[in-house]
């Protein structure tokens, strides 16, 4: 980011350019992604751009998603919930069934099956904070998700 | 040597590790045995040549030695003419030990009786005493018990050995112990008082010719081999489903103290079950009312919850019937479903995303819920049509909701329900663990089916347990019932997930209580009358329904799911004719099923 730099050469700092820094976040996985919003600020809170995530979703969806999906996403939490609380243990326990060979999880193809499923869960999981929130739940109230929560044994 | 008889024989009863039959018993020294020439090679190391096959009759000839030596008769003739034999060789040693005191005269075993305070440390183990040969002993009296390994036992060891007493059966042992240990007397119908000294010496000689089964060692132990004690403890289960069956109340509840001591030496998934099953049977015997317990539904609502949580059966249920309404209502612009049991509307979020995921665009969706009264009155079904609601609202899904309370299914009718014609609204009726209830009233079954059918839903669909837990004989359905709900504990167990313990404890008392109705309540009270897949495409089928084939889509989906549970390898997904089975290894647990109106049904 910084450096010596000789005086002839203008310096290119990238958090200038922030169009180019979101491609870059863009091809990250997950973790990476999480950890890079750790970063500074700035790259916080591009982090927490949406449309980041949702690329981390279903890039590896074939078919892709129709672009109904987003506003449902978006109103049952967002991208980033819904990577964070379905996708990434959905895809990682599929993809420990698949054949090795793969190391970046994230390279998966995953099927329209895989997405609704995920899709389902995730409405699920917003439901069930309806209910915890209505003044129904205590704070530690169980998640009909927490199976997919809990480190897995593997 | 003096010891505590009655203690002894106790713990000898509790610590025999005797095995199911001679065959097993050889199988377990067959694994102690190396080359080394037959010779047990643990005993080696300390110094005694002991053939493996000799392994047997050498632990009943030291029992049998150690009864002799308990009396003092046994001592003093020991302490005053000693001859020192090489116990090295051990059943040569023993041999000759036995034949010395078998010579002797003053040996007198005037033994008496025990264990009828003790039957029920006795019953379904084998005694582990053999007889010892005394032609002359004039007031002995005997006690025997039947090795319950096999099959015969569950007929045969409780009912008492009174009348078996002098049947020549090889497998029979006689216990012995001498006069002065403190026996109670015996209460009347477990009496094992001998009849007579004639009788008595006529059997021992039969009971002499013992074969060699396996004794345990000498110490009182009380740990077992726990797979042997499992095999004991279903045996027990069973016995005492028996005898509660047949009435022998008090013979029931010695065997039902029996298993909760039993099931103390287990640990996981066998323990709980026979601890519930254990449960449900005292109260059984002692008729206590289950009914608060059983039934109470708010508390059962929670409880559902947490099972809904831990394991995939009801994700599974639901997964499937909404993936066959998805199908059903593919063109439809208005929908309608019945949910016969609402509880927390857990089903529906999934359906509602899905159908607002349609490539239509979504549906205005209808929801009728049904759910039983309350008992504080709380109008639990309106707040889970709140819930709905926001839901829906958030997803942009049109939503109205109706809750109905009944007590039974059967109160309801199709024209309470308000139901637009089916050209307007697609109908679909949806029974998730509800339909079995039905079957404790006559009538209310079909009663039922002939409203659904005035509701003319595009589909139905019924998910129930697959296992036959309703028939009328209480022995099958205790047996059924027992290795449905090991099945289901079993995976519970097995499922490899660490949820907060206090989730997976709620799912196995949301178990208990279903096992507490299958086999304590009767009656109307009974409403977990499970019926296997088999008989309710039957009862569908006469109704006039059609089934509907789950397609592989649900089928897929279903395998996904399961595969996301971490203990996935053990749960398998079955096609079953168009419907689809949830079970744990080889046993299924649950079906989904879906059916329509019968074509050429007329319309009412």
């Amino acid at each position: 980011m910084e450096g010596n730099v000789k005086e002839k050469r203008p310096r290119f700092c990238v958090n200038d350019h922030v169009d180019i820094l979101m491609e870059i976040l863009k091809r990250l996985d997950g973790r990476s992604l999480c950890v890079s919003a750790c970063v500074c600020r700035l790259w916080c809170t591009i982090a927490r751009n949406d449309s980041l995530w949702e690329h981390l979703c279903f890039r590896h969806a074939s078919p892709p998603p129709s672009s109904g999906v987003r506003p449902v996403i978006v109103a049952l939490g967002g991208y980033k919930r819904l990577y964070m609380v379905c996708v990434r243990p959905v895809l990682s326990r599929l993809g420990r069934l698949r054949i090795a060979g793969d190391s970046d999880r994230d390279r998966r193809v995953w099927t329209r099956d895989g997405v609704q499923l995920s899709l389902s869960l995730f409405c699920v999981d917003y439901y069930e904070r309806l209910g915890r929130l209505g003044g129904g739940g205590d704070a530690s109230g169980g998640s009909s998700l927490m199976f997919l929560c809990k480190p897995v044994n593997v | 040597m003096k010891r505590d008889h009655q203690e002894t024989i106790g713990n000898k009863a509790e610590s025999s590790s005797s095995s199911m039959d001679t065959g097993k018993g050889k199988s377990w020294f067959e694994d102690d045995q190396d080359a080394g020439g037959g010779m047990d090679e643990l005993l080696a190391v300390l110094g005694y040549k002991i053939k493996s096959s000799d392994m047997a009759d050498v632990a009943q000839k030291l029992e049998q030695l150690e009864m002799v030596l308990g009396s003092e008769d046994g001592i003093s003739h020991l302490a005053s003419d000693t001859v020192h034999y090489n116990p090295s060789d051990l059943s040569g040693w023993v041999q000759s030990m036995l034949s010395e005191f078998n010579n002797l005269p003053s040996t007198d075993f005037d033994s008496s009786i025990l264990l009828s305070s003790n039957r029920d440390s006795l019953l379904g183990q084998p005694s582990a005493i053999t007889s010892l040969d005394f032609s002359r002993n004039s007031q002995s009296k005997v006690f025997t018990d039947d090795s319950e390994y096999d099959l015969r036992a569950i007929p045969g060891v409780a009912a008492f050995p009174q009348q078996e007493f002098d049947r020549s059966n090889d497998r029979k042992r006689v216990k012995l112990t001498p006069i002065g240990s403190d026996t109670a007397p015996a209460p009347a119908v477990n009496s094992l008082q001998s009849p007579t000294a004639s009788s008595t010496s006529t059997s021992s000689p039969q009971a002499m010719a013992v074969s060699g089964t396996l004794s345990g060692p000498t110490r009182p132990v009380v740990l077992m081999d726990s797979q042997e004690t499992g095999v004991r403890l279903v045996h027990t289960l069973l016995a005492c489903a028996k005898e509660t069956q047949e009435e022998n109340l008090e013979l029931a509840d010695a065997l039902v103290k029996r298993i909760g001591l039993l099931a103390a030496s287990q640990t996981g998934a066998m323990r709980k079950v026979a601890t519930y099953f254990a449960e449900a049977l005292a109260r059984r015997i002692y008729k206590i009312s289950p009914q608060d317990y059983c039934l109470d539904s708010s508390c059962l609502d929670t409880l559902e919850m947490h099972f809904y949580e831990t394991c995939p059966y009801l994700k599974f249920a639901h997964f499937t019937a909404n993936q066959a309404i998805l199908e059903a209502f593919a063109d439809a612009s208005r929908v309608h479903v019945i949910d016969f049991g609402l509880k927390q509307g857990m089903q529906w979020p999934a359906l509602m995303q899905a159908l607002a995921l349609r490539p239509g665009g979504p549906p205005a969706f209808r929801l009728t819920g049904i759910g039983p009264p309350q008992p504080d009155n709380t109008d639990a079904l309106q707040q889970v049509g709140w819930k709905l609601a926001q839901l829906a609202r958030t997803i942009g899904v049109e939503f109205q909701f109706r809750g109905f309370v009944a007590n039974s299914l059967a109160d309801l009718d199709a024209e309470m329900l308000g139901l637009l014609p089916p050209e307007v609204e697609a109908v679909a009726v949806n029974s998730v663990f509800e339909l079995h209830r039905l079957l404790a009233r006559p009538g209310g079954i079909d009663k039922v089916l002939g409203s659904i059918k005035a509701m003319r839903p595009k589909i139905v669909t019924v998910v129930e347990q697959e296992a036959n837990h309703n028939s009328p004989v209480f022995l099958d359905r205790f047996t059924e019932a027992l290795h449905y709900y090991s099945s289901l504990f079993d995976s519970l167990e097995g499922s490899g997930m660490i949820p907060r313990s206090q989730d997976l404890v709620m799912s196995e008392l949301y178990l208990g209580r279903h096992i507490c109705n299958v086999v304590a309540c009767e009656g109307a009270d009974r409403v977990e009358r499970h019926e296997a897949l088999a008989q309710w495409r039957t009862r569908l089928d006469s109704a006039g329904f059609d089934p509907v084939h789950l397609g592989s889509n649900a089928f897929k989906q279903a395998s996904m799911l399961l595969a996301l549970f971490a203990g996935g390898d053990g749960y398998r997904v079955e096609e079953n004719n168009g419907c689809l089975m949830l079970g744990w290894h080889t046993r299924p647990l649950i079906a989904t099923s879906a059916w329509r109106l019968a074509a050429g049904d007329s319309q009412q």
